[in-house]
């Protein structure tokens, strides 16, 4: 995933290291994780929602 | 002319000499700063501790846990440090192709009498053995404090301290020398990699926990006749929290002293900080990644429990399911890997709590079962990275084969002492405090002190101002 796997070594790489660098998988990652941010909200609003409303008067 | 040269050749000199100095001090200042952030972790186990504790034990839980950090010093100072470069390569302790391993070099080196003595105490042409030293015997002491957490309320004190010991000082730094070290075994031959240590501290002090726990047995009170549990509240939630928020602290400090910085006779770069491994890594990586796991271990918590103690357990799950691989993470990975450890922590510690197993605090499934799951996720997202410092082809690399290895054993380091030795105080009549005595309470058995004097007032009493 970016890595210079053929050569194997760190002596090679003087810049960005991280997984999937050079490729779409930082942008993929992103992507994955802001909506696990907006799922995870919308189904606190859900389920608290329904919560709170046991207590309407 | 040649006067000038020689005048610029000897400013040039005087130059490289303070530089040379301002390095040496500033790696030196670098890793002394980490045992004061580090003893944050165990203000935060205190806290955590105590405040998970009913009131009848809240201080001898903090004696216990103090008690285990004092000792844990002494001898780490006393053999630890040594177990740790005597052993990289394993029995009989041969030494490694970084030559920095084996048990004559650790004989020269680690112990506290004769020769090796010099390099064990004042010693101005040695700024670095000292805060080296200082470190691990934190981490050290971050082992038995995670042990601690999961045996509150019913383990003798003695019999705890011996434990902490065989953990702090051995099990763990047998794990460290082969799998956190440029010989280690592990290292050389299974490319394992295992940068914040999720395996070789948390899941060695995790599952050494379980190990105990088996033959401590759960509290009075605990599991009913037909087996399902109830829930025994710490007397002060808000603490427990708070503690968990200064471990999440002292966390950074914990991280910062895995880092080797450049520059010094002993670093692996001139001009870059690198692992343990000798691979680069950044301060802004550890940045990055740690706010990242943190966030996404405390949003995969409060989806299933929306309890706070929970969802700050799962910043800690969040930091240490991507501890292996904090250096090459891209943040949003370590997010999603946080979050997916948040969100089955709950569950995994349910599955637990089924088996009769009585952790009062979660430390087995947060530190042992989070662990594992950091450090064979990485051979899932690493494979193929080098995971040492090497010419192209001759570094070994990452693998899930060899990171399912290490796993492994890890655990064995962990739970098989754990087990054995707690097995011996069971026999010897010296882990768990009689009977009569729990009901008490350990606080009026053991403290001669009061955690609340004055007492907490009850629920639902208003108490008007000054009262």
């Amino acid at each position: 995933m970016g890595f210079p796997y053929d050569e194997a070594s760190w002596s090679v790489v003087d810049g960005a290291m991280f997984m999937g660098w050079g490729s779409a998988m930082p942008g993929f990652f992103t992507l994955i994780a802001a909506l696990i941010c907006l799922a995870v909200l919308v189904f606190g609003q859900k389920t608290e929602a329904a919560k709170t409303r046991q207590f309407e008067k | 002319m040649e006067e000038q040269i020689a005048e610029l050749t000897a400013q040039i000199a005087a130059l490289q000499a303070k530089s040379g100095t301002t390095n040496t001090m500033f790696a030196e200042t670098f890793y002394y700063l980490t045992i004061p952030l580090m003893i944050i972790i165990h203000a935060g186990f205190l806290a955590y501790e105590m405040g998970a504790s009913r009131l009848k034990n809240v201080l001898s839980s903090g004696v216990k846990n103090i008690l285990a950090f004092a000792f844990m010093i002494p001898t780490f100072y006393f053999f630890g440090w040594w177990v740790y470069w005597g052993f990289p390569t394993g029995l009989p302790g041969a030494p490694g192709p970084a030559g920095i391993s084996g048990v004559e070099y650790a004989n020269a080196i680690a112990w506290g009498w004769g020769e090796s003595a010099q390099y064990m105490g004042p010693n101005i042409a040695d700024q670095a053995s000292g805060v080296f030293f200082g470190a691990f015997a934190l981490f050290a002491a971050t082992t038995a404090s995670i042990m601690s957490g999961a045996v509150i309320e019913r383990i003798q004190t003695v019999g705890f301290v011996i434990l902490a010991v065989v953990l702090g000082s051995f099990a763990w730094v047998v794990a460290a020398a082969w799998g956190w070290h440029a010989d280690g075994w592990l290292v050389t031959q299974w490319g394992v990699h295992d940068f914040g240590a999720a395996g070789l501290v948390h899941a060695v002090a995790g599952f050494f926990a379980l190990g105990v726990l088996i033959n401590l047995g759960p509290r009075i009170g605990k599991f009913n006749a037909d087996g399902t549990a109830n829930h025994i509240a710490g007397h002060n939630m808000p603490l427990t929290v708070t503690g968990l928020m200064l471990i999440i602290v002292g966390f950074w400090g914990f991280l910062m002293a895995c880092v080797i910085v450049p520059g010094e006779a002993w670093s692996w770069f001139a001009d870059k900080p690198s692992t343990i491994y000798g691979t680069p890594i950044t301060l802004s990586a550890l940045s990055f990644n740690i706010l990242m796991g943190i966030s996404g271990g405390i949003i995969g918590s409060w989806v299933l429990t929306r309890d706070p103690f929970w969802m700050m357990s799962g910043a800690l799950a969040g930091i240490i399911s991507t501890a292996s691989g904090l250096d090459i993470y891209f943040p949003a990975l370590a997010f999603i890997i946080a979050f997916s450890a948040g969100f089955i922590l709950k569950p995994c510690a349910d599955w637990l709590e089924k088996r009769g197993i009585d952790d009062a605090v979660g430390a087995v499934t947060v530190h042992g079962t989070i662990g594992l799951y950091g450090v064979v996720m990485l051979g899932i997202f690493a494979t193929g990275y080098p995971a040492l410092q090497g010419a192209a082809g001759e570094a070994p690399t990452i693998s899930l084969i060899g990171q399912i290895v290490g796993a492994v054993v890890f655990f064995l380091l962990g739970f098989v002492p754990g087990y054995v030795v707690s097995l011996l105080l069971k026999m010897a009549g010296m882990l768990r405090i009689p009977e009569g005595a729990e009901i008490a309470g350990m606080d009026m058995v053991k403290v001669p002190a009061r955690g609340y004097p004055e007492g907490i007032p009850a629920p639902g009493i208003n108490l008007a101002p000054g009262e």
